[in-house]
């Protein structure tokens, strides 16, 4: 019987393949990044379906957005107090103040949780960003469910 | 000063002294101009830009192409999925990437449907589209595609944002 001779057990690693593989995966990486990551913010539009009449009525607020950044809040069909039905957030800098329409929005939704609804009504001039910002603000305070109306 | 220091010592015995040509050793002794490259620390930098680029790496892609003068809206939206996409750019309008005119929305929506439905006959039309427009637009601008939209029944309307 041959005897074999005893292997060592250290063995090594090619170091020149592994750094050219590293370097093709990041190069591949590199070009393949997507460097903005964009999302997107939902709204639903009424399109056709029942009748106004026989469809059950949810709260629901409207808000009136210019192009200086006031914002008009109307709450229909709730229970709020009197107080909070009518509101106007003056606009600051031509930019809607977010943090008073945040605060409002909390406190809407303090005074009537099943406000999940709100509609925007921008006018012509009303800037893009300023719509979204505001929706996002509804967003953020658990006001999923949006609609946008046309002109 | 430097000789007398503690810097000096430290300076000596780091692993960056002794393999730099740079080093402050103060002899007249010829070193050679060839350095140690350090592998274990390439490695663990190649190492770690790889993890970084994998978890980055979307296998989607780009889903909208954006023109340099474009400048989306920001906000704390949803992952953007593919869908049909309308576009305000230079006060023009765009499906898919084909120019269309105001007059035109409605009827290039409605042949986008049809095209949807006889493609995927048996399905349920979803009615999804993406808007993407510069976030310094007017709304009168955009009206006119959220109302094409209602009418050629797209009824969700996901407007391009870039995540917060």
């Amino acid at each position: 019987m041959a005897k074999g001779k005893k292997k060592g057990l250290d063995f090594t690693i090619e170091l020149i393949p592994v750094i050219s593989l590293m370097s093709v995966c990041i190069c591949f990486l590199l070009l393949t990044a997507v460097w903005i990551r964009i999302g997107s913010v939902n709204v639903k539009q009424a399109v056709g379906g029942q009748a106004a009449s026989e469809t059950q009525k949810k709260p629901t607020v409207w808000v009136a957005l210019d192009g200086k950044g006031s914002a008009s809040f109307e709450v229909r069909d709730s229970r709020v107090p009197a107080r909070l039905q009518r509101l106007k957030v003056q606009g600051v800098d031509g930019k809607p103040d977010l943090e008073k329409i945040k605060t409002l929005i909390g406190d809407l939704r303090t005074a009537e949780p099943a406000l999940i609804t709100a509609l925007i009504q921008p006018d012509g001039q009303a800037v893009y960003e300023h719509i979204i910002d505001v929706m996002d603000s509804f967003k953020k305070n658990g006001v999923i469910d949006l609609g946008v109306t046309p002109l | 000063m430097l000789n007398s220091s503690i810097v000096k010592g430290q300076a000596m015995s780091s692993v960056i002294g002794e393999s730099s040509i740079l080093a402050p050793t103060g002899t007249d002794r010829k070193r050679g101009i060839t350095s140690d490259l350090l592998l274990t620390a390439l490695i663990d930098a190649f190492s770690i830009l790889i993890v970084f680029l994998l978890l980055s790496f979307s296998s989607t892609g780009d889903l909208l192409s954006l023109s340099k003068d474009t400048e989306l809206p920001s906000a704390a939206g949803e992952d953007l999925e593919r869908h049909p996409v309308v576009k305000f750019e230079s006060g023009k309008y765009f499906i898919e990437n084909k120019e269309v005119t105001t007059n035109d929305l409605v009827q290039a929506l409605l042949d986008l449907r049809k095209s949807h439905q006889e493609m995927r006959a048996g399905e349920e039309f979803p009615g999804i589209l993406t808007v993407q427009a510069d976030r310094r637009v007017k709304f009168e601008q955009l009206s006119a595609i959220v109302q094409a939209s209602a009418q050629a029944g797209f009824g969700d309307i996901k407007f391009a944002v870039l995540m917060k």
